[in-house]
């Protein structure tokens, strides 16, 4: 029934060898929409073929590309974004994130789309004081990661878009882990492949901080189900289970079955460490490993709460240890 | 401390949204003032709920000649008592003098100024002069320097700043503690979030996070402090300010002045 009623809807996505936006792209193919999958590069080797996607050269930093690809999409996903930890050229973030969206949002009004569901991050409200943080709640600290200010300065075009009229539903995914390709944004993925391979020997701090951990297929759900029911204007916090590091490598030895031995580093060291990669880059332009905004967030948790998107979107949590095992058999196949 | 009740003006983003999580997370309790529409429940509710803090709101925009008298009438009617007043509303600007219109002058002037000075006169009203109270108002670095495009904005706080030191005089040996704030850059609004990234260097080094400035204030406002700078680039260039002559200052300036006309 799904896949008639979804029959030659045409629908673009941006983003489409991101870690959401691949699988975004077959689960939307597989229900039958016509999927547009922008990106910069076709052969691409994280995107997945599917005779309902077809790919697209563009960029959406290049508004003839945005325009060509959007022409006759129905709905938009925007997934695409500088994701990364660090960006040799710092810029990228903003051009990427900011003006990006900005680009695919003027198209979508311009070509008269019916809604944008813009991928969005919890990193906008950052580190939690005390409770999950919910929808409502304000961000309570400053906005030292490049990423997560970018991020939130893009929801604030989509709010001044919303108010042009433009149909714009938020979505903010947590940590988002699963089966995909590991890349530089993606953290779970190196922890996971890490410690299956004996690589990974250390726990940062007590290992008491906590994260939320989204799986992959659930935030994809969560995307689809935000275009059908999400509200204009509203954000919806797509998480999952609020894990500890501690809590993440148990988890990962029971899974497995292996025991590695996992080293506790202080945060302090982490800090001290990450002031020398920071120096290293400044003075020779390396490539930074860690960065000391990123060491001061090991203390923070992160916790967030689903329950307006469970409560609208219909949204599905699949339980961490049912995830991550699906996570692990997916890299060990590999 | 626990009995203690601040009022925050211009609580519901930047630095007064700081203030005020700073504030609560010490266990101590909130009356919230910013505009209608401003979100401010949503703060307040965060910080009840996160923090078990008793926070009261009052909307109500302070540029409107009757609004610091409403404030202190509401308090008497909810029968709240404040011991802490932080003037923290104000408006920036960073524009040539031509570019904004009288409007907007008569607005800045009456948030920064008028409105600093009410509150505070009412304050001294309200509370009972026996046991500790605290003032702290929001100057500015500004206000030390003069900076071309701050004009008005600077002179607002060189305002701010003599009137404090002036009271902390008039006060002196009473239990009213009035401390003077006077940060640098601070990352607050986006278009600020924007502009001080693009920063390198020392410029870069003076700007700080709101969290950290609303700690730093509150912990040099129960210690007494009568000034205080947070950061130490700041503190460093308010010394520079006092060794370097006059005529010095005059030249930087003008070369500063030079490269932002040509900008």
């Amino acid at each position: 029934m799904e896949a008639i009623n979804h029959k030659y809807l045409r629908v673009l996505v941006t983003g489409a060898s991101g870690f959401i936006g691949r699988k975004l792209c077959l689960s939307l193919a597989e229900t039958g929409h016509d999927v547009v999958a922008l990106c910069r590069d076709t052969e691409h080797p994280f995107l997945i073929r599917h005779r309902n996607i077809h790919f697209v050269k563009g960029d959406i930093l290049e508004v003839k590309s945005l325009a060509k690809a959007m022409k006759g999409c129905a709905q938009v996903y925007h997934t695409a974004a500088m994701a990364k930890m660090w960006c040799k050229n710092e810029t990228d973030f903003y051009d990427v994130n900011v003006t990006g969206t900005a680009n695919v949002l003027s198209c979508a009004l311009k070509s008269g789309v019916d809604r944008v569901v813009h991928t969005s991050t919890c990193g906008v409200w950052g580190p939690t004081l005390n409770l999950p943080v919910s929808e409502n709640d304000p961000r309570a600290v400053g906005f030292p990661i490049s990423y997560e200010r970018t991020k939130y300065l893009a929801e604030l075009e989509v709010k001044a878009f919303v108010q042009k009229g433009l149909d714009v539903v938020i979505v903010n995914p947590s940590r988002v882990y699963g089966d995909g390709p590991i890349t530089d944004s993606n953290t779970v993925s190196k922890m996971v492949t890490g410690y299956i391979g004996g690589t990974w020997h250390f726990i940062p701090g007590d290992g008491k901080a906590i994260a939320n951990y989204a799986f992959v297929d659930d935030v994809v759900e969560g995307h689809i189900a935000a275009m059908q029911h999400g509200r204009n204007g509203e954000r919806y916090i797509l998480g999952g289970e609020d894990v500890s590091f501690n809590g993440f490598f148990n988890t990962l030895k029971q899974i497995t079955g292996k025991k590695r031995s996992l080293y506790k580093i202080p945060v302090s060291i982490i800090k001290a460490y990450s002031m020398l990669e920071f120096l290293k880059n400044r003075l020779f332009k390396l490539t930074p490993f860690f960065l000391p905004e990123f060491a001061d967030r090991l203390k923070c948790n992160q916790q967030y709460c689903s329950n307006k998107a469970i409560a609208e979107l219909n949204y599905r949590i699949t339980p961490f240890a049912v995830g991550l095992g699906k996570t692990v058999n997916h890299f060990q196949r590999n | 401390m626990k009995q203690l009740t601040a009022l925050i003006t211009g609580a519901s983003e930047g630095l007064g949204k700081s203030f005020a999580i700073e504030w609560a997370q010490r266990g101590l309790n909130l009356v919230l003032v910013a505009l209608p529409n401003s979100g401010l429940d949503y703060l307040a509710n965060y910080l009840r709920v996160n923090f078990n803090a008793k926070v009261f709101c009052i909307e109500i925009d302070l540029t409107e000649s009757t609004s610091a008298n409403q404030i202190f009438e509401q308090l008497k009617v909810m029968e709240i008592e404040i011991n802490v007043l932080i003037n923290n509303a104000g408006l920036g600007n960073w524009s040539w003098f031509e570019d904004k219109n009288t409007d907007f002058y008569r607005t800045q002037i009456e948030l920064n100024i008028t409105n600093t000075v009410l509150l505070t006169r009412l304050f001294l009203n309200h509370i009972d002069k026996a046991k500790a109270s605290y003032i702290l108002n929001v100057g500015s670095l500004g206000g030390h320097f003069i900076v071309p495009k701050k004009q008005v904005y600077g002179a607002t706080k060189s305002f701010i700043g003599y009137f404090t030191r002036c009271l902390q005089l008039e006060l002196s040996g009473t239990n009213v503690h009035i401390s003077l704030l006077s940060p640098g850059g601070i990352n607050t609004k986006p278009e600020l979030l924007v502009m001080n990234h693009t920063l390198k260097g020392f410029a870069k080094a003076t700007i700080l996070e709101a969290d950290y400035v609303a700690k730093t204030a509150i912990d040099g406002m129960f210690k007494g402090k009568k000034e205080i700078i947070p950061g130490f680039a700041n503190r460093f260039l308010v010394l520079l300010d006092k060794i370097i002559p006059t005529f010095l200052k005059e030249i930087i300036i003008r070369r500063k002045l030079r490269t932002i006309l040509t900008a």
